[in-house]
């Protein structure tokens, strides 16, 4: 398991860790240990386990069973300040850092260094330089951080982390906003780190950088390990199928149709600056077409473009034969779109509203009557009842009930009931199964199916490659904005999709 | 049986709360504070609840899309101001004109819609905060108010004019259709879905196809032009136009509505919860008239009432989520 | 580029609003521009300086208090009643800057203990100050005696007290806000408040002391103007939230949190307000007339601090394709 060193101290060990949620197991028996000064790459699909084991490391969470050793002692971290003080330092995906302060500032901001009451910059700045250095930083500590490019503010993170003396460092997908130079950069900087003797942990998707920066692998599946050991013994190939390889025969529904080759949206050299650019596509009429790529590989952004909550350069989209770029979300949906976005409680639900509000809410202007547009409340109702027995909603709920009072998967029906009522010809799904159970996936996929056999088109956008693969006609990669690769159904290969969207 | 019974607790605790308390402080104080449980005062009580009543239904409006709707008081003196020079028999344009009173009716609406359709799209279009766009306009228009009179009322309004706010059964004619209106508009019609989804969530509204930002130009316009109802019947009701009219119950207004249990987050409200709350508000001002207290200890009550109100508006959300 | 040269122009937007209007007063009247004159308007200014720069606290929070105007009439209504009952001056003084604290406190616990939103704990604060203060002076006016408006015109090796005061204030609540750590956590709390949690920033006790500070600000502002009109009157502090707010925002605070500074910032708006009044005085202009002007400048520096906000928004968002802002070397 060791690097077979035996002089190398352990600086972290988990032994036998499980954690629950609701009584499901996410982490199930975890263990694995990472040498004084090594580096770990952690990689595994999402979902695998991976922010749960570090939530468990930070303090955020606690496990049900086994034990965590840090440093020689064991150690259980009751909150991220625990883990701070032992001298674990965390550079999350979603920075957390105060532009409007200074470098210096944001370094110090909960333990400025003080004399008489007021702060004692040339020793902060002093620190803060010593920091700066050494994540290669040539700045002064005075620049206003929302100044810095992201991977400049990546580099003042981790320069936190240094200024607190921090012994683990754990990085979190840190080169998704890079760019090729600035993570070049940051390569340099975490190999000068290494040379300190400094532990890091360093979770990405891209595999490339993961066997480049780490001594040792470790490969999450569900809650598993199910590879750990020296780098060398693992070749890309390697990780990318012990991270995907489950068998999947039964978590899907067959599909039961194909695809007519009557075009019901066509997307021609769509580009937005800094966004996406020449997106070209066409998609047909009962086909299922899924878009896999990382978080922020522009994916959800060009699904915001589609439905026109975001503005577009250059380019065209075209819906049933007609252009609707210049039309507002409300128009597409008139022309039949509909739009299930990835992050339900913010965009998708009124989370204190009743499970018939939130359901009628796009369909409800087809009921209204008369000049002072009152909704005929009968033929509504009798839709409510048809569209929630046909996503198979718990029985239970009462239409009046508050929707927030529902679980993730039943959530996430109605919120699919609202956009079936109104009937759409193209329904553009992001993320349509993430935090709900085995059980309520398989109905929304069977949903899906039902739709394209009443001909509409679905766009599926997700970050899970299994159920692209399970549920596709077609597949599409992205990464940096861009479509990146084209898989037809028959040539799906995991491998060489997941290489389409990371390379 | 146990179930019934936490069921109707939970509807009179959720819906009726107010009128309970109503009752409740009715029955506390009519012992006390003479002439307070003769059918002469409550005549009185329900009289003065009417314009109160409008304002807070407007109010109620605004509120349900997560804003608020400072500036009610400053179109009611705008409008009042503006009403008045127009009709007039003094010193009003029209004066003597048979048409001056309709002219004169629809400039008061007028003013109400324009108030409304600014504060309505600073918040909507340029995104600022409502408390903010709507208590500029409270000081911009009552001062142009003011200004524009010289801070003096003008009198000798038509007697046709005097019939709106004057004649109890006509104010409640008009009270009761702008009350019922609104009250239409929230629960049967279209609109009112979009007012509710927008102040529930903005984000979801928009993704769902509401016309987000043209509901609330459109929440605060119906705001606008209920405050210039009120102006109305006030105008009338004291028979004159004067930039000062209810200048000092702005938080009756806000009151009444927070009271009734209109949540000031948004997407929860109810027209008839503010029927509650400005019956009770007006119950506590007559009782505290009746006691002999002065204006300033009413105002001090009102403003602790209020506090209590709004705690529990949080109290309730806590309990909930 | 041009993004950031257009950013520039909205930032010093202010300025230039200040340096035309000086002018424009300049041309209009000749007494504007003289030295007694400019002397006049600072010492008027102080006041509503003050106020502004507890509101300055508040606003960087992210908050507002509105209860500034009531929480002024009170604190001068408790002190006036006990130097007509003949308790020293400064006792009194010290009385009244207790009765502002006392407010702010009890802001502090409705914003950050009950979580009400701060800008309905504050109107109801400033409708039950104000009620309490008319019900404490029965709504007649109370006279200063002169040795209240004595110390509102000497000076101190030829500064006016009231300057002096401001001076001290001024330099204090600046050094508080740009050299302590809790002046610095403010700044932190009013970028985000949910990231000043996570970094292990206690939000509610800097919450709390803002508010506190606010009211300590309101009162001794009160204590300012009553020694130098030397009368407290029912409508003392009327609508003295609106100026406070409009000086801190044409100084550059933001409404939004986290970005302003009381030096030049919010003395600056404070003194630009002042000088607006001043010169309408000078010119002769009716008075019913100012409310609308200080509304509409308000007006003006609030859609600029909102226009602001949103280009500081799309400026900071983070690329997909950073390639594409990428100049070739």
């Amino acid at each position: 398991m060791n690097t077979g060193k035996p002089s190398i101290k352990t600086a972290l060990r988990f032994d036998s860790i499980v954690k629950e949620f609701f009584g499901v197991r996410v982490l199930k028996e975890v263990s694995f240990e990472i040498g004084e000064g090594k580096t770990l790459g952690l990689v595994g699909e999402n979902g695998a386990g991976k922010s749960t084991l570090m939530n468990i490391l930070g303090g955020n969470l606690q496990p049900e069973e086994g034990s965590l050793w840090f440093g020689g002692q064991p150690f259980s971290p009751r909150s991220p300040a625990d883990a701070e003080v032992a001298g674990i330092a965390f550079v999350h995906q979603e920075l957390n850092l105060f532009g409007n302060l200074s470098i210096a500032e944001n370094l110090f901001v909960n333990c400025f260094p003080t004399t008489g009451g007021l702060i004692n910059r040339s020793r902060m700045f002093n620190d803060t330089s010593a920091a700066l250095k050494q994540v290669g930083l040539n700045l002064s500590p005075d620049t206003p951080v929302d100044r810095l490019s992201a991977g400049e503010q990546q580099m003042v993170e981790i320069a936190k982390a240094l200024a607190r003396d921090a012994r683990l460092i754990i990085l979190d997908e840190p080169t998704t906003s890079l760019t090729d130079i600035e993570a070049g950069r940051l390569f340099k900087v975490l190999r000068d780190l290494q040379q300190q003797g400094i532990t890091l942990i360093y979770i990405s998707h891209a595999l490339e950088e993961v066997a480049n920066l780490s001594d040792d692998i470790l490969v999450l599946r569900d809650g598993e390990v199910v590879g750990n050991g020296p780098k060398s013994s693992f070749s890309q190939s390697k990780m990318i199928s012990l991270m995907v390889g489950r068998d999947i025969d039964h978590l899907f529904p067959p599909r039961s149709h194909t695809p007519t080759r009557k075009p019901a949206l066509r997307v021609e050299k769509l580009g937005r600056k800094g966004v996406v650019k020449d997106i070209d596509f066409t998609l047909h009429e009962g086909e299922v077409l899924g878009i896999s790529g990382l978080i922020g590989s522009g994916r959800t952004e060009l699904a915001r473009i589609l439905f026109g909550l975001d503005p577009v350069d250059s380019g065209n989209i075209t819906l049933a034969e007609t252009s609707i770029l210049k039309l507002s979300p409300a128009a597409r949906i008139q022309k039949g779109m509909a739009f299930l976005t990835e992050n339900r409680r913010d965009e998708g639900l009124c989370a204190e509203a009743s499970i018939a509000d939130n359901m009628t809410l796009v369909a409800a202007p087809r009921f209204k009557r008369g000049p002072l547009a009152l909704v005929n409340r009968e033929s509504i109702s009798l839709e409510v009842t048809r569209y929630r027995e046909a996503v198979r909603l718990t029985k239970s709920a009462q239409n009046t009930q508050q929707v927030k009072t529902l679980s993730g998967g039943n959530q996430q029906k109605v919120v699919l009931a609202k956009w079936i009522l109104n009937q759409p010809k193209l329904i553009i799904l992001d993320e349509p199964t993430r935090g709900i159970d085995v059980g309520a996936k398989y109905e929304i996929y069977s949903l899906i199916n039902q739709l394209t056999q009443e001909g509409a088109a679905v766009l599926v956008i997700s970050s899970e490659l299994e159920e692209l693969i399970g549920i596709c006609d077609r597949i599409l990669t992205m990464r940096q904005g861009e479509i990146t690769g084209q898989f037809n159904q028959g040539e799906f290969d995991r491998e060489k999709i997941l290489a389409a969207a990371i390379h | 049986m146990g179930l019934d019974t936490a069921k109707l607790r939970k509807r009179i605790l959720g819906e009726h709360l107010p009128l309970l308390l109503c009752l409740l402080y009715f029955a506390a104080l009519a012992p006390f504070a003479e002439g307070f449980a003769t059918s002469y005062n409550l005549v009185n009580v329900f009289s003065a609840m009417l314009p109160l009543l409008v304002l807070a239904t407007g109010q109620t409006l605004v509120m349900i899309t997560a804003g608020i709707d400072l500036s009610a008081t400053a179109v009611i003196a705008m409008a009042s101001v503006v009403g008045a020079m127009i009709i007039s028999g003094d010193v009003g344009w029209l004066a003597g004109n048979p048409l001056a009173v309709p002219i004169g009716i629809v400039a008061m609406l007028l003013v109400g819609a324009v108030v409304g359709a600014i504060n309505g799209t600073l918040v909507a279009w340029f995104r600022m905060p409502p408390f903010i766009v709507t208590l500029t306009s409270l000081m911009f228009f009552s001062g142009l108010a003011i200004w524009s009179t010289q801070s003096k009322a003008i009198s000798a309004l038509p007697h046709s004019f005097l019939i709106l706010g004057g004649n109890d059964w006509v104010t409640l004619a008009i009270v009761a259709t702008v009350v019922g209106g609104i009250h239409i508009l929230l629960t049967r019609s279209l609109y009112g879905r979009w007012i509710f989804a927008v102040g529930h969530n903005p984000k979801t509204a928009l993704v769902s196809g509401v016309p987000v930002q043209k509901v609330l130009v459109g929440a605060y316009i119906a705001a606008g032009l209920i405050a210039a109802v009120a102006a109305i019947l006030i105008t009338s009701r004291m028979e004159s136009g004067s930039p000062v009219h209810w200048q000092r119950n702005l938080l009756d207004v806000i009151g009444a509505t927070v009271i009734g249990g209109t949540s000031l987050y948004g997407g929860k409200g109810k027209v008839l919860w503010t029927v509650y709350g400005a019956l009770f508000l007006t119950l506590i001002d007559n009782s505290l008239n009746l006691l002999n207290l002065s204006h300033f200890t009413i105002m001090m009550v009102k403003g602790l009432v209020i506090l209590a109100a709004a705690m529990l508006d949080v109290l309730r959300n806590r309990e909930n989520g | 580029m041009n993004k950031k040269l257009g950013l520039r122009c909205l930032n010093n937007a202010p300025l230039l609003l200040f340096a035309t209007v000086f002018l424009l007063l300049g041309l209009a009247s000749d007494r504007f521009l003289d030295w007694q004159n400019l002397l006049n308007i600072g010492v008027q200014s102080s006041s509503t300086a003050i106020v502004a720069i507890g509101m300055t606290f508040v606003l960087l929070t992210a908050g507002v208090d509105l209860s500034v105007g009531g929480v002024m009439f009170v604190a001068v209504a408790v002190a006036g009643k006990m130097i007509y009952s003949g308790q020293p001056l400064w006792l009194s003084f010290l009385a009244a800057l207790v009765v502002g604290i006392i407010a702010g406190v009890i802001n502090a616990f409705f914003v950050t203990r009950m979580k009400i939103a701060a800008f309905v704990v504050t109107l109801a604060m400033l409708f039950f100050a104000r009620g309490f203060g008319l019900w404490f002076t029965q709504t007649r006016a109370m006279n200063m005696p002169d040795k209240v408006t004595a110390i509102g015109t000497s000076s101190v090796l030829g500064i006016p007290i009231p300057l002096l005061v401001l001076a001290v204030v001024c330099i204090a609540a600046h050094l508080t806000l740009s050299r302590t750590p809790f002046g610095r956590q403010i700044y932190a709390v009013g970028n985000n408040s949910d990231h000043a949690r996570k970094a292990g920033i206690s939000v509610t006790r800097n919450l709390f002391i803002v508010y506190v500070i606010c009211g300590a600000c309101a009162a001794l502002a009160g204590l300012l103007a009553l020694t130098q009109t030397g009368a407290v009157s029912p409508s003392f502090g009327e609508n003295k939230e609106f100026s406070a707010i409009a000086a801190a925002v044409l100084g550059g605070t933001s409404l939004f949190g986290g970005r302003g500074k009381i030096l030049p910032g919010t003395l600056f708006g404070a003194v630009l307000i002042q000088t607006v009044e001043n010169g309408l005085v000078i010119l002769n202009a009716n008075p019913y007339l100012y409310p609308i002007i200080t509304s509409l400048i308000i007006f003006f520096a609030i859609l600029l601090d909102s226009i602001r906000s949103r280009a500081l928004e799309s400026f900071h968002r983070r690329p997909i394709r950073p390639t594409d802002f990428q100049t070739n070397p």
